[in-house]
Protein backbone atom coordinates (compact mmCIF):
# COMPACT_ATOMS: atom_id res chain seq x y z
CA UNK A 1 0.00 0.00 0.00
CA UNK A 2 1.11 3.53 0.22
CA UNK A 3 4.22 4.02 1.38
CA UNK A 4 4.71 7.71 2.95
CA UNK A 5 6.96 9.61 5.44
CA UNK A 6 6.56 8.37 8.18
CA UNK A 7 5.30 11.24 9.70
CA UNK A 8 3.95 14.80 9.49
CA UNK A 9 7.43 16.10 10.24
CA UNK A 10 9.36 14.36 8.15
CA UNK A 11 6.49 14.90 5.42
CA UNK A 12 6.87 18.63 6.07
CA UNK A 13 10.74 18.82 6.01
CA UNK A 14 11.19 16.44 2.71
CA UNK A 15 8.47 19.01 1.11
CA UNK A 16 10.34 22.35 2.31
CA UNK A 17 13.72 20.62 1.20
CA UNK A 18 12.88 19.77 -2.03
CA UNK A 19 11.13 23.11 -2.81
CA UNK A 20 14.35 24.74 -1.71
CA UNK A 21 16.30 22.33 -4.34
CA UNK A 22 13.79 22.79 -7.21
CA UNK A 23 14.38 26.79 -6.29
CA UNK A 24 18.16 26.76 -5.95
CA UNK A 25 18.13 24.05 -9.54
CA UNK A 26 15.92 26.42 -11.33
CA UNK A 27 16.78 30.16 -10.61
CA UNK A 28 20.03 30.37 -8.36
CA UNK A 29 22.80 28.14 -10.18
CA UNK A 30 22.75 30.53 -12.82
CA UNK A 31 25.95 32.63 -14.09
CA UNK A 32 23.87 36.06 -14.01
CA UNK A 33 22.39 35.83 -11.20
CA UNK A 34 25.58 34.63 -9.37
CA UNK A 35 27.04 37.64 -10.69
CA UNK A 36 24.83 40.32 -9.72
CA UNK A 37 24.80 38.48 -6.02
CA UNK A 38 28.39 39.30 -6.06
CA UNK A 39 28.93 42.83 -7.94
CA UNK A 40 26.11 44.90 -7.49
CA UNK A 41 26.69 45.12 -3.76
CA UNK A 42 29.81 45.53 -3.26
CA UNK A 43 29.92 48.13 -6.34
CA UNK A 44 27.13 50.08 -4.09
CA UNK A 45 29.57 49.50 -1.25
CA UNK A 46 32.79 50.35 -2.88
CA UNK A 47 30.99 53.92 -4.24
CA UNK A 48 30.80 54.68 -0.61
CA UNK A 49 33.00 53.50 1.30
CA UNK A 50 36.19 54.20 -1.13
CA UNK A 51 38.21 57.14 -1.25
CA UNK A 52 36.32 58.68 2.71
CA UNK A 53 39.73 57.02 3.96
CA UNK A 54 37.30 54.69 5.92
CA UNK A 55 38.93 51.78 7.26
CA UNK A 56 37.58 47.91 6.14
CA UNK A 57 36.28 47.35 9.81
CA UNK A 58 34.10 50.13 9.64
CA UNK A 59 32.51 49.00 6.55
CA UNK A 60 32.06 45.29 6.84
CA UNK A 61 29.18 45.69 8.71
CA UNK A 62 27.28 47.71 5.80
CA UNK A 63 29.19 45.34 3.09
CA UNK A 64 27.50 42.45 4.74
CA UNK A 65 24.35 43.98 5.26
CA UNK A 66 24.15 44.76 1.27
CA UNK A 67 25.62 41.32 0.24
CA UNK A 68 22.58 39.28 2.36
CA UNK A 69 19.94 42.30 1.19
CA UNK A 70 20.50 42.30 -2.52
CA UNK A 71 21.20 38.20 -2.28
CA UNK A 72 18.68 36.97 -0.35
CA UNK A 73 15.95 39.58 -1.84
CA UNK A 74 16.61 39.67 -5.04
CA UNK A 75 14.83 36.12 -6.77
CA UNK A 76 12.52 35.12 -3.99
CA UNK A 77 9.72 38.53 -5.99
CA UNK A 78 9.70 36.41 -9.28
CA UNK A 79 9.10 33.41 -8.40
CA UNK A 80 5.71 33.28 -7.59
CA UNK A 81 4.81 35.33 -10.92
CA UNK A 82 6.96 32.99 -12.88
CA UNK A 83 5.65 30.14 -11.75
CA UNK A 84 2.04 31.09 -12.16
CA UNK A 85 2.74 32.32 -15.94
CA UNK A 86 4.82 29.56 -16.59
CA UNK A 87 1.66 26.93 -15.10
CA UNK A 88 3.82 24.85 -12.68
CA UNK A 89 2.53 27.08 -9.39
CA UNK A 90 -1.00 24.58 -9.87
CA UNK A 91 0.25 21.99 -10.47
CA UNK A 92 2.57 22.03 -6.71
CA UNK A 93 -0.41 23.40 -5.21
CA UNK A 94 -2.13 20.17 -6.35
CA UNK A 95 0.34 18.34 -4.44
CA UNK A 96 -0.17 17.27 -0.64
CA UNK A 97 1.53 20.96 0.54
CA UNK A 98 0.61 23.83 1.43
CA UNK A 99 1.05 27.37 0.29
CA UNK A 100 2.99 27.79 3.66
CA UNK A 101 5.38 24.33 2.94
CA UNK A 102 6.49 26.94 -0.42
CA UNK A 103 7.24 29.61 0.89
CA UNK A 104 8.94 28.02 3.56
CA UNK A 105 11.06 26.41 0.84
CA UNK A 106 11.64 29.71 -1.08
CA UNK A 107 12.69 31.66 1.95
CA UNK A 108 15.22 28.45 2.89
CA UNK A 109 16.39 28.20 -1.02
CA UNK A 110 17.18 32.38 -1.06
CA UNK A 111 18.62 31.98 2.82
CA UNK A 112 21.00 29.58 1.72
CA UNK A 113 21.82 31.77 -1.29
CA UNK A 114 22.31 35.06 0.32
CA UNK A 115 24.33 32.78 3.08
CA UNK A 116 26.84 31.12 0.10
CA UNK A 117 27.74 34.68 -1.21
CA UNK A 118 27.84 36.42 2.50
CA UNK A 119 30.38 33.79 4.13
CA UNK A 120 33.16 34.90 2.21
CA UNK A 121 32.87 38.36 3.44
CA UNK A 122 32.68 37.48 6.72
CA UNK A 123 35.88 35.04 6.31
CA UNK A 124 37.87 37.46 4.70
CA UNK A 125 37.42 39.52 7.62
CA UNK A 126 38.50 36.87 9.92
CA UNK A 127 41.73 36.33 7.71
CA UNK A 128 42.25 40.23 8.43
CA UNK A 129 41.79 40.09 11.75
CA UNK A 130 38.18 41.68 11.92
CA UNK A 131 36.43 39.08 14.18
CA UNK A 132 32.96 39.67 15.78
CA UNK A 133 32.90 39.93 19.28
CA UNK A 134 30.52 36.86 19.69
CA UNK A 135 31.22 34.85 16.71
CA UNK A 136 27.94 32.38 17.52
CA UNK A 137 25.59 35.45 17.68
CA UNK A 138 27.09 36.65 14.60
CA UNK A 139 26.27 33.88 12.81
CA UNK A 140 22.85 33.63 14.13
CA UNK A 141 22.30 36.97 13.40
CA UNK A 142 23.55 36.91 9.15
CA UNK A 143 20.93 33.93 9.46
CA UNK A 144 18.41 35.63 10.73
CA UNK A 145 18.55 38.46 8.83
CA UNK A 146 18.76 36.42 5.10
CA UNK A 147 15.84 34.69 6.47
CA UNK A 148 14.24 38.54 6.72
CA UNK A 149 15.68 39.59 3.48
CA UNK A 150 14.33 36.33 1.89
CA UNK A 151 10.66 36.85 3.47
CA UNK A 152 10.14 40.13 2.25
CA UNK A 153 11.01 39.24 -1.11
CA UNK A 154 8.46 36.95 -0.64
CA UNK A 155 6.68 39.47 0.68
CA UNK A 156 6.46 41.40 -2.46
CA UNK A 157 5.74 38.01 -4.61
CA UNK A 158 2.04 37.94 -2.97
CA UNK A 159 1.53 40.77 -5.54
CA UNK A 160 -1.13 38.68 -8.11
CA UNK A 161 -0.04 38.86 -11.37
CA UNK A 162 1.88 36.40 -13.60
CA UNK A 163 4.28 39.39 -15.27
CA UNK A 164 7.87 39.20 -12.87
CA UNK A 165 8.51 42.78 -14.06
CA UNK A 166 5.75 44.56 -12.18
CA UNK A 167 7.20 42.64 -9.06
CA UNK A 168 10.74 43.88 -9.59
CA UNK A 169 9.33 47.53 -10.09
CA UNK A 170 7.96 47.18 -6.80
CA UNK A 171 10.66 45.42 -5.05
CA UNK A 172 12.85 48.17 -6.46
CA UNK A 173 10.86 50.83 -5.65
CA UNK A 174 10.85 49.84 -1.76
CA UNK A 175 13.83 48.31 -1.53
CA UNK A 176 16.17 50.97 -2.55
CA UNK A 177 14.96 54.15 -0.73
CA UNK A 178 15.09 51.32 2.14
CA UNK A 179 19.11 51.31 1.54
CA UNK A 180 19.08 54.90 1.38
CA UNK A 181 17.26 56.34 4.59
CA UNK A 182 19.29 53.53 7.01
CA UNK A 183 22.40 54.05 7.98
CA UNK A 184 24.02 51.15 5.82
CA UNK A 185 25.86 53.65 3.47
CA UNK A 186 26.61 56.45 6.25
CA UNK A 187 26.76 55.62 9.99
CA UNK A 188 23.83 56.65 11.73
CA UNK A 189 26.08 59.52 14.31
CA UNK A 190 26.88 60.93 10.94
CA UNK A 191 23.03 61.20 9.53
CA UNK A 192 21.30 64.75 10.25
CA UNK A 193 18.38 64.67 12.69
CA UNK A 194 15.96 64.62 10.34
CA UNK A 195 17.49 61.72 8.17
CA UNK A 196 17.83 59.62 11.87
CA UNK A 197 13.77 59.80 12.37
CA UNK A 198 13.33 58.53 9.01
CA UNK A 199 15.96 55.80 9.23
CA UNK A 200 14.16 53.93 12.03
CA UNK A 201 11.80 52.65 10.06
CA UNK A 202 14.35 50.60 7.28
CA UNK A 203 15.36 47.63 9.25
CA UNK A 204 18.23 47.71 7.51
CA UNK A 205 18.93 50.84 10.06
CA UNK A 206 19.06 47.63 12.56
CA UNK A 207 20.60 44.94 11.10
CA UNK A 208 23.50 47.21 10.37
CA UNK A 209 23.68 48.79 13.39
CA UNK A 210 23.50 45.33 14.99
CA UNK A 211 26.60 43.67 13.03
CA UNK A 212 28.55 47.24 13.80
CA UNK A 213 28.23 46.58 17.27
CA UNK A 214 29.31 42.62 16.83
CA UNK A 215 31.77 44.01 15.08
CA UNK A 216 32.78 47.05 17.62
CA UNK A 217 32.58 49.24 14.88
CA UNK A 218 30.30 52.25 16.51
CA UNK A 219 27.04 50.99 17.05
CA UNK A 220 24.35 53.38 17.85
CA UNK A 221 21.27 51.83 19.58
CA UNK A 222 21.59 49.64 22.47
CA UNK A 223 22.63 46.33 20.63
CA UNK A 224 18.98 44.58 22.62
CA UNK A 225 16.99 47.21 20.47
CA UNK A 226 18.76 46.16 17.39
CA UNK A 227 18.02 42.18 17.89
CA UNK A 228 14.50 42.81 19.11
CA UNK A 229 13.71 45.23 15.87
CA UNK A 230 15.65 42.78 13.94
CA UNK A 231 13.73 39.57 14.75
CA UNK A 232 10.16 41.78 15.05
CA UNK A 233 11.10 42.95 11.05
CA UNK A 234 12.05 39.03 10.24
CA UNK A 235 8.62 37.69 11.77
CA UNK A 236 6.64 40.68 10.32
CA UNK A 237 7.93 39.99 7.06
CA UNK A 238 7.66 35.94 7.34
CA UNK A 239 3.78 36.30 8.77
CA UNK A 240 2.74 38.50 6.19
CA UNK A 241 4.24 37.02 3.29
CA UNK A 242 2.39 33.82 4.53
CA UNK A 243 -0.85 35.96 4.76
CA UNK A 244 -0.50 37.92 1.84
CA UNK A 245 -0.01 35.15 -0.22
CA UNK A 246 -2.52 32.61 1.02
CA UNK A 247 -5.10 36.21 0.33
CA UNK A 248 -4.08 36.44 -3.57
CA UNK A 249 -3.92 32.92 -4.56
CA UNK A 250 -7.01 32.59 -5.93
CA UNK A 251 -6.49 35.86 -7.97
CA UNK A 252 -3.91 34.65 -8.65
CA UNK A 253 -4.79 31.64 -10.66
CA UNK A 254 -7.41 33.24 -12.24
CA UNK A 255 -4.54 35.07 -14.09
CA UNK A 256 -4.35 31.96 -16.19
CA UNK B 1 -17.41 5.90 1.78
CA UNK B 2 -17.26 8.15 -1.11
CA UNK B 3 -13.89 8.50 -2.69
CA UNK B 4 -14.64 11.97 -3.51
CA UNK B 5 -17.66 13.90 -2.57
CA UNK B 6 -18.66 17.81 -3.32
CA UNK B 7 -21.99 19.22 -1.29
CA UNK B 8 -23.22 22.25 -2.65
CA UNK B 9 -19.91 23.78 -4.18
CA UNK B 10 -20.36 27.97 -5.26
CA UNK B 11 -18.08 30.51 -6.41
CA UNK B 12 -18.15 33.84 -8.12
CA UNK B 13 -15.28 35.50 -9.57
CA UNK B 14 -16.62 39.44 -9.78
CA UNK B 15 -20.22 39.44 -10.57
CA UNK B 16 -19.51 35.66 -12.89
CA UNK B 17 -21.19 32.68 -10.87
CA UNK B 18 -18.66 30.30 -12.09
CA UNK B 19 -19.42 27.35 -10.28
CA UNK B 20 -23.43 27.06 -8.64
CA UNK B 21 -24.05 24.35 -6.04
CA UNK B 22 -22.35 21.57 -7.74
CA UNK B 23 -22.90 18.38 -5.75
CA UNK B 24 -21.68 14.79 -6.65
CA UNK B 25 -20.58 11.37 -5.25
CA UNK B 26 -17.72 9.33 -6.47
CA UNK B 27 -18.00 5.41 -5.25
CA UNK B 28 -14.23 3.85 -4.94
CA UNK B 29 -13.26 2.13 -7.81
CA UNK B 30 -15.40 4.13 -10.40
CA UNK B 31 -14.43 6.03 -13.17
CA UNK B 32 -16.12 9.01 -13.01
CA UNK B 33 -16.66 11.55 -16.13
CA UNK B 34 -16.99 15.09 -15.72
CA UNK B 35 -18.26 16.76 -18.93
CA UNK B 36 -18.54 19.84 -19.84
CA UNK B 37 -18.43 22.68 -22.40
CA UNK B 38 -15.88 25.26 -22.23
CA UNK B 39 -16.14 28.20 -19.69
CA UNK B 40 -18.73 25.51 -18.07
CA UNK B 41 -17.46 25.27 -14.76
CA UNK B 42 -15.28 21.78 -14.99
CA UNK B 43 -11.57 23.37 -14.10
CA UNK B 44 -13.23 25.52 -10.99
CA UNK B 45 -15.16 22.41 -9.57
CA UNK B 46 -11.42 20.50 -10.07
CA UNK B 47 -9.36 23.82 -8.65
CA UNK B 48 -12.06 23.18 -5.48
CA UNK B 49 -12.15 19.37 -5.09
CA UNK B 50 -8.26 19.53 -4.64
CA UNK B 51 -8.34 22.12 -2.50
CA UNK B 52 -6.54 24.93 -4.31
CA UNK B 53 -9.47 27.03 -4.77
CA UNK B 54 -11.61 27.86 -1.79
CA UNK B 55 -15.29 27.73 -2.72
CA UNK B 56 -17.76 30.80 -1.35
CA UNK B 57 -20.04 27.82 -0.14
CA UNK B 58 -19.72 24.03 0.06
CA UNK B 59 -17.52 21.28 1.04
CA UNK B 60 -15.65 19.03 -0.66
CA UNK B 61 -13.77 15.34 0.68
CA UNK B 62 -11.15 12.84 -1.17
CA UNK B 63 -11.02 10.26 0.76
CA UNK B 64 -13.18 11.21 3.90
CA UNK B 65 -10.67 14.14 4.69
CA UNK B 66 -12.12 17.85 4.03
CA UNK B 67 -10.03 19.45 1.70
CA UNK B 68 -10.17 22.80 2.69
CA UNK B 69 -10.08 21.66 6.68
CA UNK B 70 -7.08 18.62 6.12
CA UNK B 71 -5.25 19.74 2.70
CA UNK B 72 -2.59 17.71 3.03
CA UNK B 73 -4.25 14.50 4.22
CA UNK B 74 -7.02 14.89 1.36
CA UNK B 75 -4.38 15.26 -1.02
CA UNK B 76 -1.82 12.48 0.18
CA UNK B 77 -4.74 10.12 -1.08
CA UNK B 78 -4.94 12.42 -4.71
CA UNK B 79 -3.16 12.51 -7.86
CA UNK B 80 -4.10 14.90 -10.34
CA UNK B 81 -2.88 15.67 -14.09
CA UNK B 82 -4.32 19.32 -14.22
CA UNK B 83 -5.31 20.98 -16.97
CA UNK B 84 -3.64 24.44 -16.91
CA UNK B 85 -0.34 23.36 -15.32
CA UNK B 86 3.27 22.33 -16.56
CA UNK B 87 6.06 20.60 -15.73
CA UNK B 88 9.11 22.21 -14.55
CA UNK B 89 10.41 23.65 -18.36
CA UNK B 90 13.86 24.12 -16.82
CA UNK B 91 13.85 20.26 -14.60
CA UNK B 92 14.73 16.80 -16.45
CA UNK B 93 11.79 14.80 -16.47
CA UNK B 94 13.58 12.53 -13.86
CA UNK B 95 13.96 15.82 -11.36
CA UNK B 96 10.12 16.63 -12.09
CA UNK B 97 9.05 13.25 -11.02
CA UNK B 98 11.26 12.85 -8.13
CA UNK B 99 10.35 16.45 -7.11
CA UNK B 100 6.68 15.59 -6.65
CA UNK B 101 7.62 11.87 -5.15
CA UNK B 102 9.55 13.85 -2.67
CA UNK B 103 6.28 16.03 -1.74
CA UNK B 104 4.53 13.30 -1.05
CA UNK B 105 7.12 12.60 2.07
CA UNK B 106 8.49 9.36 0.49
CA UNK B 107 12.18 8.24 1.29
CA UNK B 108 14.70 9.04 -1.51
CA UNK B 109 14.59 5.01 -2.33
CA UNK B 110 11.03 4.61 -3.05
CA UNK B 111 10.92 7.67 -5.08
CA UNK B 112 13.34 6.56 -7.55
CA UNK B 113 11.74 3.04 -7.85
CA UNK B 114 9.00 4.51 -8.34
CA UNK B 115 10.27 7.15 -10.33
CA UNK B 116 11.91 4.72 -12.62
CA UNK B 117 9.23 2.08 -12.90
CA UNK B 118 6.67 5.01 -14.07
CA UNK B 119 8.97 6.12 -17.10
CA UNK B 120 9.76 3.01 -18.13
CA UNK B 121 5.69 1.54 -18.36
CA UNK B 122 5.23 5.26 -20.00
CA UNK B 123 7.91 4.98 -22.26
CA UNK B 124 9.64 7.83 -20.83
CA UNK B 125 13.16 6.08 -19.92
CA UNK B 126 15.20 7.29 -22.76
CA UNK B 127 13.78 10.57 -22.39
CA UNK B 128 14.80 10.80 -18.50
CA UNK B 129 17.62 13.34 -18.77
CA UNK B 130 15.50 15.67 -20.84
CA UNK B 131 14.79 19.02 -19.48
CA UNK B 132 10.88 19.32 -19.82
CA UNK B 133 10.64 22.03 -22.21
CA UNK B 134 12.73 20.33 -24.71
CA UNK B 135 9.72 17.15 -24.58
CA UNK B 136 7.21 16.91 -27.46
CA UNK B 137 3.87 17.98 -26.06
CA UNK B 138 3.26 13.52 -25.58
CA UNK B 139 5.96 12.93 -23.82
CA UNK B 140 5.22 16.31 -21.60
CA UNK B 141 1.87 14.81 -21.03
CA UNK B 142 2.91 11.44 -20.26
CA UNK B 143 5.18 12.67 -17.91
CA UNK B 144 2.08 14.87 -16.12
CA UNK B 145 0.23 11.49 -15.65
CA UNK B 146 3.89 9.84 -14.22
CA UNK B 147 4.01 12.92 -11.70
CA UNK B 148 0.05 12.23 -10.72
CA UNK B 149 1.04 8.77 -10.39
CA UNK B 150 4.06 8.57 -8.32
CA UNK B 151 2.37 9.19 -4.70
CA UNK B 152 0.18 6.20 -5.71
CA UNK B 153 -2.68 7.43 -5.50
CA UNK B 154 -6.09 6.10 -4.28
CA UNK B 155 -8.23 8.87 -6.43
CA UNK B 156 -7.01 10.29 -9.52
CA UNK B 157 -7.77 13.87 -10.93
CA UNK B 158 -7.35 13.71 -15.01
CA UNK B 159 -8.38 16.55 -17.07
CA UNK B 160 -8.13 16.27 -20.58
CA UNK B 161 -5.15 13.27 -20.44
CA UNK B 162 -5.57 12.82 -23.77
CA UNK B 163 -5.28 16.13 -24.87
CA UNK B 164 -3.40 16.51 -28.03
CA UNK B 165 -1.88 13.31 -27.92
CA UNK B 166 -1.13 10.74 -31.08
CA UNK B 167 -3.69 8.00 -31.50
CA UNK B 168 -0.91 5.30 -30.21
CA UNK B 169 -0.26 7.34 -26.94
CA UNK B 170 -4.24 8.02 -26.27
CA UNK B 171 -4.43 4.38 -26.17
CA UNK B 172 -1.85 3.53 -24.13
CA UNK B 173 -3.65 6.53 -21.55
CA UNK B 174 -6.55 5.01 -21.63
CA UNK B 175 -5.08 1.29 -21.37
CA UNK B 176 -3.85 2.41 -18.00
CA UNK B 177 -6.82 4.34 -17.02
CA UNK B 178 -8.62 0.90 -17.14
CA UNK B 179 -6.12 -0.75 -15.31
CA UNK B 180 -5.79 1.70 -12.43
CA UNK B 181 -9.44 1.08 -12.36
CA UNK B 182 -9.05 -2.75 -11.94
CA UNK B 183 -6.46 -2.08 -8.92
CA UNK B 184 -9.28 -0.29 -7.21
CA UNK B 185 -8.58 3.76 -8.32
CA UNK B 186 -10.89 5.77 -8.33
CA UNK B 187 -10.70 8.02 -11.39
CA UNK B 188 -12.13 11.30 -12.12
CA UNK B 189 -11.61 12.05 -15.87
CA UNK B 190 -12.31 15.72 -17.57
CA UNK B 191 -12.22 15.22 -21.19
CA UNK B 192 -13.67 17.12 -24.10
CA UNK B 193 -13.49 13.72 -26.05
CA UNK B 194 -16.96 12.70 -25.02
CA UNK B 195 -16.78 9.67 -27.15
CA UNK B 196 -13.45 8.76 -24.76
CA UNK B 197 -15.55 9.54 -21.86
CA UNK B 198 -18.90 7.07 -23.26
CA UNK B 199 -16.36 4.12 -23.60
CA UNK B 200 -14.24 4.42 -20.44
CA UNK B 201 -16.60 5.64 -17.54
CA UNK B 202 -19.09 3.78 -15.29
CA UNK B 203 -20.77 6.87 -14.90
CA UNK B 204 -21.10 10.46 -16.09
CA UNK B 205 -21.43 14.53 -14.90
CA UNK B 206 -22.28 17.13 -17.16
CA UNK B 207 -21.83 20.72 -16.14
CA UNK B 208 -22.95 23.72 -17.91
CA UNK B 209 -23.38 27.06 -16.84
CA UNK B 210 -22.06 25.82 -13.65
CA UNK B 211 -24.51 23.63 -12.93
CA UNK B 212 -24.64 19.68 -13.00
CA UNK B 213 -27.76 19.04 -15.40
CA UNK B 214 -27.00 15.38 -15.87
CA UNK B 215 -26.27 12.47 -14.04
CA UNK B 216 -25.89 8.77 -15.03
CA UNK B 217 -23.99 5.61 -16.53
CA UNK B 218 -23.97 6.38 -20.48
CA UNK B 219 -26.55 3.94 -20.69
CA UNK B 220 -29.12 6.00 -18.57
CA UNK B 221 -27.45 8.78 -20.68
CA UNK B 222 -28.77 7.30 -23.74
CA UNK B 223 -32.07 6.55 -22.53
CA UNK B 224 -33.02 9.98 -20.99
CA UNK B 225 -31.57 11.67 -23.98
CA UNK B 226 -34.46 9.97 -26.26
CA UNK B 227 -32.24 9.95 -29.13
CA UNK B 228 -32.94 7.32 -31.05
CA UNK B 229 -31.16 4.34 -31.98
CA UNK B 230 -30.66 2.23 -35.52
CA UNK B 231 -31.74 -1.39 -36.38
CA UNK B 232 -29.96 -2.03 -39.56
CA UNK B 233 -31.24 -5.94 -41.11
CA UNK B 234 -30.27 -7.56 -43.81
CA UNK B 235 -32.10 -10.38 -44.89
CA UNK B 236 -31.21 -12.71 -47.96
CA UNK B 237 -33.53 -11.96 -49.87
CA UNK B 238 -35.66 -8.47 -51.02
CA UNK B 239 -38.07 -7.74 -48.90
CA UNK B 240 -41.60 -7.62 -49.66
CA UNK B 241 -43.54 -4.37 -50.08
CA UNK B 242 -45.94 -5.58 -47.14
CA UNK B 243 -43.20 -5.21 -44.59
CA UNK B 244 -44.19 -1.64 -44.31
CA UNK B 245 -47.35 -3.00 -42.63
CA UNK B 246 -45.54 -5.52 -40.44
CA UNK B 247 -43.19 -2.47 -38.90
CA UNK B 248 -45.17 0.01 -39.22
CA UNK B 249 -45.42 0.89 -35.25
CA UNK B 250 -41.50 2.92 -36.17
CA UNK B 251 -40.04 4.89 -38.82
CA UNK B 252 -38.18 2.74 -41.48
CA UNK B 253 -36.75 2.45 -44.27
CA UNK B 254 -36.57 -0.38 -46.88
CA UNK B 255 -34.20 -0.69 -49.88
CA UNK B 256 -33.67 -4.15 -51.22
CA UNK B 257 -32.97 -6.45 -48.87
CA UNK B 258 -32.11 -3.96 -46.20
CA UNK B 259 -34.31 -2.68 -43.31
CA UNK B 260 -33.79 -0.01 -41.51
CA UNK B 261 -35.85 1.15 -38.65
CA UNK B 262 -35.48 3.70 -36.25
CA UNK B 263 -36.42 3.51 -32.60
CA UNK B 264 -35.83 4.92 -29.00
CA UNK B 265 -35.53 0.88 -27.74
CA UNK B 266 -33.91 -1.50 -30.06
CA UNK B 267 -35.36 -4.81 -28.02
CA UNK B 268 -39.15 -4.87 -29.68
CA UNK B 269 -38.13 -4.51 -32.89
CA UNK B 270 -35.46 -6.76 -32.76
CA UNK B 271 -38.30 -8.96 -31.65
CA UNK B 272 -40.72 -8.21 -34.52
CA UNK B 273 -37.19 -8.98 -36.87
CA UNK B 274 -37.17 -11.90 -35.94
CA UNK B 275 -41.14 -12.76 -36.24
CA UNK B 276 -41.23 -11.46 -39.60
CA UNK B 277 -38.10 -13.34 -40.91
CA UNK B 278 -40.08 -16.20 -39.60
CA UNK B 279 -42.97 -15.72 -41.31
CA UNK B 280 -41.85 -15.43 -44.75
CA UNK B 281 -39.32 -17.55 -44.29
CA UNK B 282 -35.96 -14.93 -44.82
CA UNK B 283 -32.67 -15.67 -43.32
CA UNK B 284 -31.34 -12.80 -41.59
CA UNK B 285 -27.94 -12.17 -43.19
CA UNK B 286 -26.60 -9.08 -40.45
CA UNK B 287 -28.65 -7.72 -38.03
CA UNK B 288 -26.95 -4.45 -35.53
CA UNK B 289 -27.66 -1.50 -33.59
CA UNK B 290 -26.37 1.57 -33.86
CA UNK B 291 -27.07 3.43 -30.67
CA UNK B 292 -27.18 7.53 -30.46
CA UNK B 293 -23.18 8.57 -30.35
CA UNK B 294 -22.34 9.87 -26.77
CA UNK B 295 -21.80 13.53 -28.82
CA UNK B 296 -25.28 13.43 -29.98
CA UNK B 297 -26.06 12.85 -26.29
CA UNK B 298 -23.96 15.57 -24.97
CA UNK B 299 -25.01 18.32 -27.55
CA UNK B 300 -28.79 17.30 -26.50
CA UNK B 301 -27.69 17.38 -22.70
CA UNK B 302 -26.29 20.95 -22.93
CA UNK B 303 -29.07 22.36 -25.50
CA UNK B 304 -26.64 22.62 -27.86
Amino acid sequence: MMKTGGNSLTHLWRSVWSICWKDIKIYYAKGPIVVTGVLFPLFLWAAFYMGRGLEFKEGLASLITLTVFFTSSSVTPIIAPWETRQRTLEMLLSRPVTVTTILAGDILASTIFGLIFTSPIVISGVILGIVPNNVLLAVAVIVLIAAGFSSLGVLFSALPTDTPADVVLLSSAVKLPLIFISGVLTPLAQLPPWLLVISVASPLTYFTDLLRWLYASGAFFPAVTDLVATVVFTSAFTAGALKLHKKTLSARLQRR
Amino acid sequence: MNAVEAVDLYKKFGDVVAVNGVSLKVDEGEIFGFLGPNGAGKTTTIRMLTGILRPDRGEARIMGYDVYREPVKARMSLGVVPEEANPYPDLSAWDNLTLVGRLYGLPRRTVEERALSLLTLLGLNDARGRKAKNLSKGMRQKLLVAMALIGEPKVLFLDEPTAGLDVLSARKIRSLILDLRKKGVTILLTTHNVEEAGSLCDRIAIINNGRIVETGSPDDLRIKSELYTYVSVTFDREVEEDAKQFFNAWEHRIQNSRLLIICREPAAPIVKVVEYAKVKGLNIVDIHTSPPSFEEIFVKVIGG
